[in-house]
């Protein structure tokens, strides 16, 4: 049998269902005259299982999962550790800072620009918004230890 | 009719106040160049944009949004027909006449035309909203939780029916994102549902972290910089005038268009998706030379654009009308007026008729702003995609964080639109369409809280929901829709839907 994307896929919303059903033990259920907390959990929990089944059942029309391509896959792994640094630094070290190093990262790490454009693009987009929310749009923006 | 055309002039001065007519403009400067831009959705745009309004009044904040909204049904024509790519999904079918127009010299009549026709769609559509949203909130006043109920039912069954991709895809991504709406204090009960103890998940996850990344960030994911557009044709002023002939084949497309995209709109699910389809497919059929479509027919053009802007202001009905968000975007419309201390639904045209006439004239306004706007400027939208992607995703990335993270200073909203981003990018290769998802999550609280009343109301019988005229009437049209979807599943008979998923498929990846 030829593994394909839907089976990959119906199989993941299976899981997901298990998941919920797993975890929602604390939560009353209620009866169906008078549903509890955990009454619509349930019951979205046990569709997404019979929608994933299904999934399985037909998914001779989706494509085999081998022909999927992945090569975007570095990309975008890149792009999102870098984010996620940047936002794990984001309250500490403030709107400016992290948004710059974010942004000269994503170029000279991922888009292998020179150094020198990828920090004036940087600092003169950052900057730019920056006065542009706080002193233009008065919406203020998370400030770091430098006070930007 | 003498009190509306009363409560439009009230409206009309709102508009023109110096201050909202300038918002109204800015909104759809923007709405242009997010719709310009692959990559940015409306959804995105809006949800990014959402903290910019913190500072305005209501009315300033929804005229803005409103104007992005339709400002970007404009400005996906334009890399449509120049670039046989559609800036946002209900561009698509643009995509196959305009660009065979545009290799033909004639890229100017088809933005031309599509500008036209989008005008004629949108006054049409916010000319009937003037006369149909008042009386329509009257009525629904009347509506209670079975009511209530029976809509969102629907609306969730007729997404699913009218979806591109299939019928269990669409309610498996509309069961998440129920589910997700699931997270947060039960408000009947006061039990604290999935937040492992995150008090920023008490209120439960937001419509525009989620939003955000599965369309903004979810999509940069999905597009490495090398396979970005690079080149990039600009049709000269001069050239924008279509000929008597092209006005001629034009006029009755836009008509038609106009028409059926308003109807489609006011109905639950991505309607302006769906109007620009099935205008293509009436236009192919009425036409007397259907074998010009798709190699330049003006027809392919007119009708679709006309009908995705018509649609988008038929969705404003059951927003301003009912309260109830036909869409993810006007899901987020009710975000944005919330946060300024306005509910949406049938009182607001009382409560507020400043902000509902003033909305309502800013549109007419702002219809005619982008056919000024659209035509002239359209060499320097076009600009706007030279900017080399690799420089452009690393600015979205950082707009989407301060969208999201203004929206409740919240830096969980963060890390969950980092979250949805990869989610995103995994439901495109498994070719899932994430706009039911973000649908689910938006009416999950109202469901749930409405079924609940409901079964309170009547001890717990579920008859409730049989016993009312216009639920009873709600629960048939869903049983009908079903009954036609599960049949067609059931033989596997292709239908219109196939043939959308077919073309959009094909238009995306060329």
């Amino acid at each position: 049998m030829i593994l394909r994307a839907d089976h990959v896929a119906g199989a993941a919303f299976i899981a997901f269902g298990l998941l919920v059903i797993a975890i929602s033990g604390s939560l009353p259920f209620g009866n169906l005259s008078s549903p509890g907390s955990g009454f619509l959990p349930m019951i979205l929990s046990v569709l997404m299982m019979l929608f994933g089944a299904t999934l399985m059942v037909r998914a001779g029309e989706s494509r085999a999962f081998a022909t999927l391509t992945w090569t975007d896959a570095k990309h975008a792994a890149m792009v999102v550790l870098i984010t996620a640094l940047a936002v794990a630094a984001f309250e500490w070290l403030g709107f400016v800072t992290t948004n710059v190093l974010m942004m000269f990262a994503l170029l000279v790490a991922i888009e292998r620009r020179g150094l020198l454009p990828a920090a004036v693009y940087s600092v003169a987009v950052v900057v730019t918004t920056f006065v542009l929310f706080v002193y233009v749009l008065k919406t203020p923006l998370e400030t770091g230890p430098l006070g930007f | 009719m003498e009190t509306t055309l009363h409560s439009l002039l009230l409206g009309f001065s709102v508009a023109f106040e110096p201050h909202n007519a300038w918002y109204a403009f800015l909104g759809c400067l923007v709405g242009t160049l997010v719709g310009v831009l692959p990559g940015i959705g409306p959804l995105a745009g809006i949800s990014i944009l959402l903290p910019v309004t913190f500072g305005l009044n209501a009315t300033q904040a929804i005229i803005m949004l409103a104007g992005i909204y339709y400002g970007s049904q404009y400005g996906g024509s334009t890399t449509s027909i120049l670039m046989r790519i559609p800036g946002e999904a209900s561009s698509v079918m643009t995509c196959i006449d305009g660009y065979a127009m545009a290799q033909k010299g004639r890229a100017g009549a088809a933005l031309c035309i599509a500008a036209v026709g989008s005008w004629i769609g949108g006054t049409f559509g916010v000319l009937v909203l003037t006369l149909v949203a008042p009386p329509l909130a009257t009525l629904a006043i009347k509506f209670g939780p079975p009511e209530y109920t029976a809509l969102l039912v629907l609306g969730l069954i007729f997404l699913a029916y009218m979806s591109s991709t299939s019928l269990v895809r669409t309610l498996l991504m509309a069961s998440l994102g129920l589910m997700l709406g699931m997270i947060g204090i039960d408000n009947m009960t006061g039990d604290f549902r999935y937040s492992f103890n995150l008090a920023e998940l008490g209120d439960g996850i937001g419509i525009v972290p989620v939003a955000v990344g599965l369309f903004g960030l979810g999509e940069i994911l999905s597009t490495p910089s090398a396979d970005a557009v690079k080149n990039v044709m600009a049709p000269k002023l001069r050239e924008l005038l279509p000929t008597r002939q092209e006005w001629r084949e034009a006029a009755m497309p836009i008509a038609r268009g106009t028409l059926l995209g308003f109807i489609i709109g006011i109905i639950p699910g991505s309607a302006h998706i769906i109007s620009s389809f099935l205008s293509y497919a009436l236009e192919k059929r009425l036409s007397k030379h259907p074998e010009q479509f798709g190699k330049g027919a003006v027809a392919g053009v007119a009708g679709p654009e006309t009908a995705n802007n018509a649609a988008s202001t038929g969705a404003f009905v059951p927003l301003l009308a009912l309260g109830i968000p036909t869409s993810p975007i006007t899901a987020v419309l009710i975000g944005a007026l919330m946060i300024h201390g306005v509910s949406v639904g049938p009182m607001l045209v009382n409560e507020h008729p400043d902000v509902f006439w003033g909305f309502v004239a800013s549109m007419y306004v702002g219809n005619l702003m982008l056919l000024a706007l659209n035509l002239p400027l359209v060499s320097l939208f076009v600009t706007v995609l030279r900017i080399p992607y690799a420089y452009l995703y690393p600015m979205i990335i950082m707009f989407c964080i301060i969208g999201v993270y203004e929206t409740n200073n919240s830096i969980v909203d963060v890390w969950i639109m980092l979250i949805m981003g990869v989610l995103g990018y995994a439901l495109r290769k498994f070719e899932f369409d994430p706009a039911p998802l973000v649908l689910g999550l938006v009416i999950a609280p109202i469901l749930e809280q409405s079924l609940r009343q409901s079964l309170i109301m009547s001890n717990g019988d579920y008859l409730i929901f049989l016993s009312r005229p216009i639920s009873l009437g709600l629960f048939l049209v869903s049983a009908t829709l079903l009954t036609l979807a599960a049949i067609s599943f059931v033989l596997k008979r292709r239908d219109w839907r196939a043939t959308l998923a077919e073309v959009e498929a094909g238009e995306i990846e060329s």
